[in-house]
């Protein structure tokens, strides 16, 4: 049948709840008498207005969206985990839907017998596991551990075994939220070719992520859900790049919030425009924005890159309204050969944030190595420092 | 590419509605016949890897039943066995009673221990409340072991009526299902039903004809106890085909299994109603 791997949800709806979590049958008898009294009870939330997508056999549709916009909710209608208030999805042919797919392992058996219940679970005959019995345990890497009991598992090896386990049904639709968060890197590449592969063979997916990378890599096409509205859908690099620009667009509105001072530029070199060597001078200068002259506390750290500095330079200064710029001159700089991160914060006079504590720039040092003190001595500052040494026979 | 915003609500004409066929239903429900069989596996194997008895347990409940009422229940009452003795008589009422109560505890609370899976994989749910009775079955089965050392012990045997035994057992299997899937389908949405639930099933083991016989109920009201209670007749039946040798009492039968029927396909459709929020809800 040339339908088969078909798609076709049609302006689907989908509502939650909102009042309360509780089900007792004392909260339904509340509930009705205030329906009953005519009250208003209980209210709802709209997961999901109006979505419609439709994916032709063989085709790759990712799904993208900010946390609580709807792409979960979409992906369990289609595949009829739920069911949509309003709407019709249609399904044809055989639906592997992975959600959380740990969710399928139970931990009081083995790795063997899980691998039947989950491929059962997923709509494998028992025969059909017991075909692939070899190919699943070779390809989640457990050998001789698929005769232990899954609560022994780490969490990467019980992701392995159920991912493996639902990449030997042969679908034709492939529905898949977020599945490839666990597991190590190599792991989570051996998912993303076997994916690739049954995409190779004209199986349609519907792939929910947050890793737009490989949204882009697996998806022709894109769907932007934004509160549970479709937001934009098309081919896969603009809806991405709408979505992007979208998500920059809120992290820059949060960081400029509150920051009253702006750091405009920044520079950090050596003296007089050398490189960077180690116990030779360091320059940093940076541009403020002001809104106002106000009186502030300028304070910058040097660090290997978290926000933990090894040194901190601060001053008390006025800057004017409008652009000031900051000089900081380090004589001799301590620290050895490697890669540093210079960190900036601005506060006024009661110590409020008028910029927030952010890395600003990376620069890096030249000259000697770390030494390593003998083992078991742990340096708190892994800085370098000159000295001369004497050894006379007394 | 940005749309216009959808309208504040779906158009009336565009509600999901639930169809029910209990035909597609069925075969759905048998298509999944390997994964009710790996739900009671892996309940079965979970359950006795945990415990130190392991499959012992099965005979335990019964057993401990049979005891307490061989030693205490005949002091305060006389009960006709017709000259069986009372161990075999109660325990012939216990194991039927046995299977019921922990198939609907177990089936009546699978979709709530199950709820992960429910809200991750698709399944015909009554997958979850029918592996719960059948593993329950399963118990049943290794209990009924010891009937056979009873049988021998007493130097009773069962008698060639027995043939008839497979007729009751589908009459409370009906029976057993239908209820198992309404209480499954109810606590899902009344949590505290779980309680009621065991409170009841305390009190129905006396309110059923296992420590004593049907005779006790009066003759002009056993129609009317067999529609409520099919247990009852069908425990009743179970004494007469396998102890005594005689046919099951039709009258009581009859109604019996009518209402083991309308149970059975009212649950059905019931669940299958109630399905559409489960995931939602659990």
């Amino acid at each position: 049948m040339s339908s088969r791997g078909l798609v076709r949800a049609r302006r689907v709806w989908k509502r939650f709840r909102t009042d309360r979590q509780r089900r007792l049958l004392r909260d339904q008898v509340g509930s009705l008498v205030a329906r009953l009294r005519g009250e208003h009870a209980g209210g709802w939330r709209w997961a999901l207005r109006d979505v419609s997508l439709e994916v032709a056999p063989g085709e790759a549709v990712g799904i993208v969206g900010v946390n609580g916009s709807g792409k979960s909710t979409f992906l369990k209608i289609l595949s009829r985990v739920t069911y949509p208030y309003a709407g019709e999805v249609e399904l044809i042919g055989r639906v592997a839907g992975l959600i959380e797919i740990r969710a399928g392992i139970h931990p009081d058996l083995t790795g063997r017998e899980n691998v039947y219940l989950y491929g059962s679970l997923l709509g494998l005959s028992r025969a059909e596991v017991a075909a692939r019995f070899d190919d699943i345990v070779a390809f989640a890497e457990l050998g001789d551990a698929i005769d232990r009991q899954t609560k022994y598992f780490s969490s990467g090896m019980q992701m392995r075994l159920a991912f493996s386990v639902a990449a030997s049904l042969e679908p034709d639709i492939l529905l898949v939220d977020e599945v490839l968060a666990v597991g190590d890197a190599a792991f989570q590449q051996k998912c993303f070719d076997r994916m690739q592969t049954l995409l190779g063979r004209g199986v349609t997916l519907v792939f929910v992520s947050h890793d737009l990378a490989s949204v882009e890599a697996l998806c022709t096409r894109g769907l932007w859900l934004q509160e549970g509205c479709v937001e934009s859908e098309g081919p896969v690099r603009e809806v991405l790049g709408a979505y992007r620009s979208h998500i920059e667009g809120l992290a820059e509105a949060s960081r400029s919030v509150g920051d009253l001072v702006r750091l405009a530029q920044s520079r950090i070199a050596g003296a007089a425009g050398m490189s960077i060597r180690t116990q030779h001078p360091l320059e940093v200068s940076v541009v403020l924005e002001s809104d106002a002259a106000r009186t502030v506390r300028v304070c910058f750290g040097l660090s290997e890159g978290p926000a933990t500095p090894m040194v901190v330079l601060q001053r008390e200064l006025s800057i004017a309204h409008g652009a000031t710029r900051v000089a900081c001159r380090i004589e001799r700089l301590p620290f050895p050969r490697g890669r540093y991160y210079l960190w900036a914060t601005v506060v006024d006079a009661d110590r409020h944030e008028l910029l927030a504590w952010q890395p600003v720039t990376h620069f890096d040092v030249a000259g000697p190595d770390l030494d390593r003190p003998p083992r078991g001595i742990v340096r708190l500052a892994p800085v370098h420092v000159e000295a001369t040494w004497q050894h006379d026979a007394v | 590419m940005t749309r216009p915003a959808p309208p504040a609500a779906p158009p009336r004409d565009l509600r999901f509605r639930r169809r029910i066929d209990i035909r597609v239903a069925a075969r759905e429900l048998w298509r999944s016949r390997e994964l009710v069989h790996s739900l009671v596996e892996r309940d079965l194997r979970a359950q006795y890897k945990q415990a130190v008895l392991g499959v012992a347990w099965a005979v335990v409940t019964p057993l401990a039943f049979m005891v307490v009422f061989s030693v205490f229940f005949r002091r305060v009452a006389t009960v006709d066995t017709q000259g069986i003795p009372y161990p075999l008589f109660s325990y012939v009422g216990v194991v039927p009673w046995t299977f019921f109560s922990s198939a609907v505890t177990r089936g009546g609370l699978s979709l709530l221990s199950n709820a992960a899976l429910l809200n991750r994989v698709y399944c015909p749910r009554e997958v979850f409340p029918l592996a719960g009775v059948i593993s329950a079955g399963i118990d049943t089965l290794v209990a009924l072991a010891v009937l056979g050392i009873l049988f021998a012990l007493s130097g009773v045997a069962p008698r060639p009526t027995s043939v008839l035994a497979p007729m009751l057992v589908l009459t409370q299997l009906a029976f057993t299902v239908g209820v198992t899937l309404t209480v499954a389908a109810l606590v899902v949405y009344f949590r505290d039903l779980r309680h009621a639930l065991s409170l009841v099933l305390q009190f129905g083991v006396l309110a059923t004809p296992v420590a004593y016989g049907l005779e006790v109920i009066p003759r002009h009201l056993q129609v009317l106890y067999g529609l409520v209670n099919p247990l009852g007749p069908v425990i009743d039946g179970y004494r007469r085909v396998i102890l005594f040798g005689q046919t099951p009492q039709w009258e009581t039968l009859a109604p019996a299994v009518l209402a083991s029927c309308v149970w059975l396909v009212g649950a059905f459709v019931l669940f299958k109603k109630l399905e559409v929020g489960f995931a939602d809800v659990v």
